[in-house]
């Protein structure tokens, strides 16, 4: 039970793109057509379940206050977790090299389409957010943390491949001149978390959930209104 | 007819300059154009936009109608002073509160529009009829006007003329206005006190109204207060065109007769309703869930009274069907409209942060939509390119 609420948790309801807007660089970029988003996507979903867990491990025996007990009762009193930023991105890095390798060896034709992006997973935030969310959620278990890990990536899955297809929906749409590409892309994210607002709020029970709800829309709602003016400046740059 | 020669003259007078869209559309509003195209092939249809959006206003008016005679009875009744349904009295409500809100949609919808197709310079297009209608319809009776204004701005503008207007948007622009409010104007928009008139102003006084809603009180375990032919035939609190579901079913009826609305998408939502209802009424048969657990309530709820309480069918006939943001491909219906009633209920029953779900998982469908169609395209692509690979080996 704990691992399903947990799953239908991560993909719905902290959804990583709509609930707290992370890994927005690759998702804005590669959203274009759906056969790349479906690629990238499964190398999310494919990093966080290796990362999130392999991080588990580090946070749980290295990093943690207390973690080097098994060392020897001296070490007991060490509290390393200042150094889980850079040790999580090293694993990070490690793995998507791995992925990397991989992907060139077994798909080149994915490999090209993903072209840049592919290394920018090591920077996605969407990464290091999950390892992140893992160690200050405290996920209790080994098997939590690999099915947190890849129920977030699925998540952020789902997103792309929607937004993917949107946009290949839109693509013939007279959208105004300033907002075309980023700027119609930031409105419809916008738009889409409000339709990922259905599920906000359950399993959580209560009215305190009510409360907070309201206060993340009002949010949302300003995020969109700025978003709309970085988009408008954007476009003033480019031009 | 000197209105209509009137019109035609301005419209010629403007001919070519910028304000040209907002006279024609004046024009074709109130009278058929009598102009013709003098070359080319062109085809001779009577169902363009125009007509279609008229169908849909035609099958929702009934339940406008009803909604105004309502507001006035449930006024009344609330007050302890009850009055005939077809009365002056009711009626006379309904016109002080409903008309103003159908007002104030058209205006400022109508006017986005006009000033949208003045700047791009294109014709006026007929997509907001239809939304200015719904949206009246979808919200509370006492909510302020000017708070209708500008969540009809935010989603006349952001949920529709920024993808380029009519045809374009990918959320259905008036369940967008809905959310809206919901979530900008929460307390206006959900709790016991908002669905019958007068009751927010006189709540905590001696004669405060106590509007305990249907949802609200199957969620608390309580007795209904309202028989199960008043749900259906619409003698309860609620927005104002929803409660009807005799008024809803004939509007549906005639929206399938006349090939507007998608029959695909309204059964699929009903069925994807009464899944998610038999499974729940399963849930609780079989034991698993206890009387004191906070779902209990909904989840006992007969699986076909899901479809009579709330707002399922409306959305079922008037949201879900919008042939813009709704699945393209006949298969893609199926799902679409399943995962709609399915989920709704979902949310109906688990998510306490809402009491109705039924807009919500409109939304999220319409997020999914391209999604769906896109894989039942590649899945036609793919069986056909098999179908064709004996020919060619």
């Amino acid at each position: 039970m704990e691992h399903v609420e947990l799953f239908f948790k991560s993909i719905f309801i902290d959804n990583m793109v709509f609930a707290t807007f992370l890994g927005m660089c690759s998702y804005l970029a590669v959203s274009k057509k759906v056969s790349t988003a479906i690629g990238l996507g499964a190398a999310v979903i494919f990093v966080l379940g290796i990362t999130v867990p392999l991080n588990w491990l580090l946070d749980q025996y290295i990093l943690q206050e207390g973690a080097l007990a098994w060392l020897g009762p001296e070490f007991a009193s060490y509290d390393l977790s200042f150094l889980s930023f850079i040790m999580f991105i090293a694993t990070i890095a490690t793995m998507v090299q791995l992925v990397e390798i991989v992907v060139e060896k077994f798909s080149p034709a994915l490999y090209n389409s993903l072209g840049i992006f592919l290394p920018l997973i090591a920077v996605n935030c969407a990464i290091l957010g999950g390892s992140l969310f893992m160690q200050s959620r405290e996920i209790a278990s080994l098997g939590l943390a690999f099915n947190y890990g890849v129920s977030s990536g699925i998540g952020w899955f789902l997103a792309i491949l929607a937004i993917a297809a949107i946009r290949e929906k839109i693509r013939y749409s007279s959208v105004p001149a300033p907002l075309r590409g980023l700027g119609i892309t930031f409105i419809i994210t916008g738009l889409m978390a409000i339709g990922f607002m259905s599920f906000g709020g359950m399993l959580t029970g209560g009215d305190d959930a009510v409360a907070k709800e309201d206060s993340a829309v009002e949010v949302k709602i300003e995020e969109e209104k700025e978003n709309k003016t970085i988009a408008d400046n954007t476009a003033q740059l480019i031009q | 007819m000197a209105l209509k020669e009137k019109l035609h003259t301005l419209k010629e007078k403007y001919r070519g300059t910028k304000m040209a869209p907002a006279f024609n559309a004046l024009h074709t509003f109130l009278y058929l154009p009598n102009e013709t195209t003098h070359n080319g092939t062109h085809i001779k249809a009577a169902d363009d936009l125009k007509r279609t959006m008229n169908t849909v206003i035609l099958a929702l008016v009934p339940c406008l109608l009803f909604g105004m005679f309502n507001a006035g009875y449930q006024h009344y009744a609330a007050l302890g002073q009850p009055v005939d349904f077809l009365s002056w009295d009711s009626l006379y409500i309904g016109i002080i509160k409903v008309l103003p809100l159908v007002v104030v949609s058209y205006g400022v919808g109508l006017a986005i529009e006009f000033l949208f197709a003045v700047i791009k310079g294109h014709e006026v297009e007929e997509g907001y009829l239809v939304t200015g209608m719904l949206v009246p319809l979808i919200v509370p009776i006492d909510l302020p006007l000017w708070m209708l204004a500008v969540a009809v701005a935010f989603g006349v503008v952001i949920g529709k003329e920024v993808f380029g207007g009519t045809g374009m948007n990918i959320l259905n622009p008036a369940l967008t206005i809905r959310a809206f409010l919901f979530f900008a104007y929460p307390t206006w928009m959900s709790g016991d006190k908002v669905w019958v008139h007068g009751a927010v102003e006189r709540a905590g006084t001696a004669d405060a109204i106590s509007g305990e809603t249907i949802l609200g009180s199957y969620a608390q375990n309580q007795e209904v207060l309202y028989s199960l032919s008043d749900m259906f035939y619409g003698f309860i609190p609620g927005s104002i065109g929803e409660t009807s579901k005799l008024l809803i079913i004939l509007g549906g009826l005639f929206l399938i007769f006349t090939k507007v609305g998608s029959w695909r998408i309204m059964l699929s939502t009903i069925i994807g309703a009464l899944v998610m209802g038999l499974i729940f009424n399963g849930v609780v048969d079989a034991g698993w869930i206890g009387e004191t657990s906070k779902f209990y309530g909904l989840m006992s709820v007969p699986f076909w009274q899901h479809l009579i309480i709330g707002s399922i069918l409306f959305g079922a006939v008037y949201m879900a069907t919008d042939p813009v943001t709704a699945s393209q491909t006949n298969k893609g219906k199926w799902i679409y409209g399943f995962l709609i009633g399915f989920i709704s209920i979902m949310i109906r029953v688990f998510n306490p942060a809402y009491p109705e779900g039924v807009f919500l998982a409109i939304l999220l469908m319409n997020v999914f939509a391209p999604t769906i169609d896109h894989y039942v395209i590649q899945a036609n692509i793919k069986k056909r390119m098999k179908r064709l690979k004996p020919n060619v080996a």
